[in-house]
């Protein structure tokens, strides 16, 4: 993935991912939305969250980057600040 | 590893062979529990059928001697072969095409061994194909064996990588490997401290074990093929590879995925188990094995 993508778009894909990959449905979804909590994703499917947007952004993740995150619109965040 | 590999050095095969049976023999008349661990196995095996066959008569001191032993003349197989005279070793495969196929597509697997015979043997194997193998240990001394391995043999293709549990960086460096075309090997018959409780449980041997899932919840991530390997030593120096195929590429549904795993894991514990019974005293695990089955049912 090259070039400028809004926060926006990047919500949007993030989103896809996640119902595509991890069978999440719509109505789960929002920017506020707790991966662990509310979406029931567990360390492995943090690892697996972090390998497809790896491959889909050419961004690497690191140990605390996983911890740090907590929200879909901390996932957001993290890659557009690092896209820009 | 550093003693036995310098009395080779030293004295030549016969004179480590006589000092690793003496250390062997040691161990045999003062570890009782593992005496008593290597006795509780062999009766397993006497249980079953192939088993009662490959060991021709009732446990006793003596086979659990010719296990110890067995351990011994191992040890000194693998020693040899890290000194890198492997050109004197025989093996003969089975099943080794479907490392040839992987190779011809470039396509990186992981093999999962286990204390059952040599897993050193694998090296050779990827030797052959001139492929790397890469070693997941769950160890802090990642960057000290590797030391250890360019010291011994500098031209083999071998390293370690440390892995530990929800550790995402191992996974992006096995996945470059796998990519790269190589070979990932991992022990499967253990559960190591770093698992914290993945596991599942399946029957060997009678009883129920944990095994660890990381190796296959490793192939589901990167949706690789995961092949089983053992090295089973026929006689002095020559040794038989079977190699099987577990999964052409494993997949690992969120919602099934501890199904899937214990699935696989039982595929893996019955192809062990049929090894096992044929060649019972290659079995190095000596200690109580089975300790879950007898203690603590139904915990984690």
């Amino acid at each position: 993935m090259t070039g400028k993508a809004s926060p926006e778009s990047i919500f949007t894909w993030v989103c896809e991912i996640l119902k595509r990959e991890f069978q999440i449905s719509d109505a789960e979804i929002s920017p506020t939305a707790h991966l662990i909590d509310d979406l029931d994703l567990d360390s492995i499917d943090a690892i697996d969250l972090s390998v497809r947007l790896e491959e889909k952004t050419g961004l690497s993740f690191k140990e605390e980057d996983l911890k740090a995150i907590r929200t879909i619109q901390d996932v957001v965040d993290f890659i557009a600040e690092r896209l820009d | 590893m550093r003693f036995t590999v310098a009395c080779y050095r030293v004295f030549g095969r016969n004179v480590a062979l006589a000092l690793i049976h003496l250390v062997v023999a040691y161990f045999f008349l003062t570890d009782r529990a593992g005496r008593r661990a290597s006795l509780a196995y062999l009766r397993r095996v006497y249980a079953t059928q192939a088993g009662r066959s490959a060991l021709g008569r009732a446990p006793g001191w003596h086979t659990s001697f010719l296990h110890y032993r067995a351990f011994a003349l191992s040890i000194a197989d693998r020693v040899e072969l890290w000194l890198g005279r492997a050109g004197d070793f025989h093996f003969e495969s089975h099943g080794s095409e479907i490392c040839d196929r992987f190779a011809a597509e470039g396509r990186g697997y992981i093999v999962l061994g286990s204390h059952l015979g040599s897993f050193d043997a694998l090296r050779l194997l990827a030797q052959r194909q001139q492929r790397c193998v890469n070693v997941l240990m769950f160890t802090r001394h990642a960057q000290q064996i590797n030391r250890l391995f360019r010291e011994l043999s500098p031209d083999a293709e071998a390293r370690v990588i440390e892995i530990a549990p929800d550790s995402v960086r191992a996974i992006f460096e096995i996945r470059d490997r796998l990519r790269a075309g190589e070979l990932i090997a991992v022990l499967g018959d253990r559960m190591e401290p770093g698992d914290r409780g993945r596991a599942s449980q399946v029957q060997l041997l009678g009883d129920s074990v944990s095994l660890p899932q990381a190796p296959f919840l490793i192939a589901g991530l990167l949706g690789c093929p995961v092949v089983f390997m053992t090295a089973l030593r026929s006689r002095a120096r020559r040794y038989e590879v079977h190699v099987e195929l577990l999964a052409e590429r494993v997949e690992l549904p969120r919602h099934e995925r501890e199904k899937r795993v214990g699935e696989l894991l039982a595929a893996y514990a019955g192809r062990l188990e049929h090894h096992c019974v044929r060649a019972p005293y290659q079995w190095f695990n000596f200690y109580d094995y089975w300790a879950d089955a007898s203690s603590a049912e139904g915990v984690e």
